[in-house]
């Protein structure tokens, strides 16, 4: 397939992003959190290592990784909107992904 | 479980394609179940989100008796397109679009599609939640024998399972009908957050006479930082739904935040007045596949149909979504009825469910619109070159200069120069056209 071209962003633009703190936004979000199921997982933790570009920390809506004290990434499955995101655009595929138990996960209240 | 559970058909996924196959074929005398994963229909599932009412009328004609939980109607609409400090509006207010029913309302889905499965219950569809189908069972000869769940000897059985699972089509992929998963550069990631406002306040802020009036708007160009994709703002009963949607490869280039991408188009000058006080109700995100009409998977296998957004039924151009999946829901019931009646379940019969969709809106505008897609992968300037220069030309236009207005022309031509070059804008334009010709 051939390579997508991508348009350049200026880094004025990028600085101006505004921050925000994810967990605020989430906190609207219901969840029915299932602890015996974690049904993100990393397939290979090597791979990460190896990724410099780590898009997943930034591209997951919810926040769902993050990095830990000493660079590994962690895996907060329990923000999940099962979105899909991660399983698709992680670039070495290297996340697994399964549905949540049925009954489990997001429950939104308006969508 | 004392007996096994068997029905005439399965319907896995309790949103719109599901709920509208599954009360096709029990009103066709059907014994249909229908699983949802969710606590209920449509806890899973969110959209922008218009909802276009003549797609549900065709499954269910009295649907207006039975007082769906939609927001408002939508009375106006239009696009808007941002510069970084502007925005050059284009909007259509009609009272043509009062009549009641109206063609399409806001919506809120975790609300419109508990309701919509409780009309299936009604129309006698057993729906279960709670409950995720793992597997689709085959015999060896590949005939389908109905579903694996994921509750304690949960296998239920019927010769047909029409499959509904939305986006991430696990099961499609997993019987082989979808080439891999889904590729990032033709699926969009859409964020959005429902912020609740007294509906007086609404609809003074958009110019609304009353509840009885609605606006749906799309945004284009700065909301998405110039790159592919879309932001939105609509208005609900007593909340306003923004949101920004980017073709997710895009997040993963750029290494950009959703929600940040979402703030910044919030706080957009022309924007954030509209939003002002407001409470956040609700965040969330949903992917939306843009394959388009030749990347979609295969409709059809041996007691198998694939309905919705699993099988990559939306036409983004005109965010159009559920209706598509309503219309090919029903069709997937009209054909699985008649799969009954001649008991034969095989892909080859079922094939006539792709007819029936051909026939169909469904299939002619993904048809004619497939060349969107690509329009967007190979010219990925597109929003962000035009909607600045459209905003600067403006500027100028509706400035009084002290410049004979023939100088201005040519000012405005060179700022699209400065942009593009002749050659670049009759290529572009090009390329639009035959994205919408088809």
């Amino acid at each position: 397939m051939r390579e997508r071209q991508h348009q350049s962003l200026s880094s004025e633009l990028l600085a101006g992003l505004p921050r925000v703190d994810v967990d605020d936004l989430i906190a609207s979000v219901k969840y029915e959190v299932d602890d015996d199921f974690a049904h993100l997982w990393i397939k290979d933790p090597g791979v990460c290592v190896g990724c410099q570009a780590k898009p997943c920390l930034d591209f997951c809506p919810v926040g769902v990784y993050r990095l830990d004290r000493s660079g590994k990434v962690m895996i907060g499955y329990q923000a999940c909107v099962e979105c899909g995101s991660c399983r698709v655009g992680c670039p070495f595929l290297n996340i697994g992904w399964a549905l949540p138990r049925g009954g489990y996960g997001v429950a939104y209240k308006f969508g | 479980m004392a007996a096994r559970l068997a029905f005439d058909a399965i319907v896995v996924g309790g949103g719109p394609a599901g709920v509208a196959a599954a009360i096709t074929m029990a009103r066709g005398g059907l014994e249909v179940v229908l699983i949802e994963r969710g606590r209920f229909a449509g806890a899973k599932n969110l959209f922008g989100g218009v909802l276009y009412t003549r797609a549900l009328a065709e499954v269910l004609p009295d649907y207006w008796e039975r007082r769906p939980p939609l927001e408002r109607p939508v009375t106006e609409q239009g696009y808007w397109l941002l510069s970084p400090d502007s925005a050059v509006r284009f909007q259509h207010k009609s009272e043509q679009y009062k009549s009641e029913p109206a063609e399409a309302y806001t919506a809120l889905r975790a609300r419109f599609d508990a309701w919509f499965a409780a009309q299936a219950s009604e129309e006698g569809v057993l729906v279960i939640t709670k409950t995720t189908v793992n597997e689709v069972r085959r015999d060896d000869k590949g005939r389908t024998l109905g579903v694996a769940t994921d509750r304690p000897e949960g296998d239920v059985d019927a010769p047909i399972v029409v499959i509904a699972e939305g986006v991430n089509n696990l099961l499609t992929q997993r019987l082989g009908l979808a080439k891999g998963d889904l590729p990032p550069r033709y699926v969009a990631l859409s964020v959005k957050e429902v912020i609740g406002l007294p509906a007086d306040e609404i609809e003074s802020r958009f110019g609304l006479a009353g509840a009885h009036e609605g606006v749906a708007i799309d945004v284009f160009g700065d909301a998405t930082l110039g790159l592919p994709g879309t932001g939105f703002l609509y208005t609900d009963t007593k909340a306003v739904s923004i949101g920004v949607g980017l073709l997710l490869e895009e997040f993963v280039y750029h290494n950009l935040r959703p929600y940040e991408v979402l703030a910044r188009f919030k706080a957009h000058p022309v924007v954030g007045p509209y939003l002002a006080g407001g409470t956040s109700l609700e965040y969330g995100a949903h992917l939306i596949p843009e394959q388009g009409y030749d990347r979609m998977p295969q409709l059809a296998g041996d007691g198998v149909l694939v309905a919705g957004d699993a099988a990559c039924m939306v036409d983004a151009l005109h965010r159009e979504g559920t209706n598509l999946a309503m219309t090919a829901g029903r069709l997937a019931g009209e054909t699985a009825l008649q799969a009954h009646c001649e008991q034969d379940f095989s892909a080859s019969s079922l094939r006539a469910y792709r007819r029936l969709l051909e026939d169909s809106f469904v299939l002619k505008d993904l048809k004619q619109y497939r060349r969107m897609t690509d329009f967007l992968d190979r010219s990925p300037h597109f929003m962000g070159t035009y909607a600045n220069f459209i905003n600067e030309a403006a500027q100028r236009y509706f400035t009084a200069h002290t410049m004979p207005k023939r100088e201005m022309g040519r000012e405005i031509l060179g700022l699209l120069r400065e942009r593009r070059s002749f050659f670049g804008v009759a290529q572009d334009m090009m390329r639009l056209l035959r994205g919408m010709r088809g």
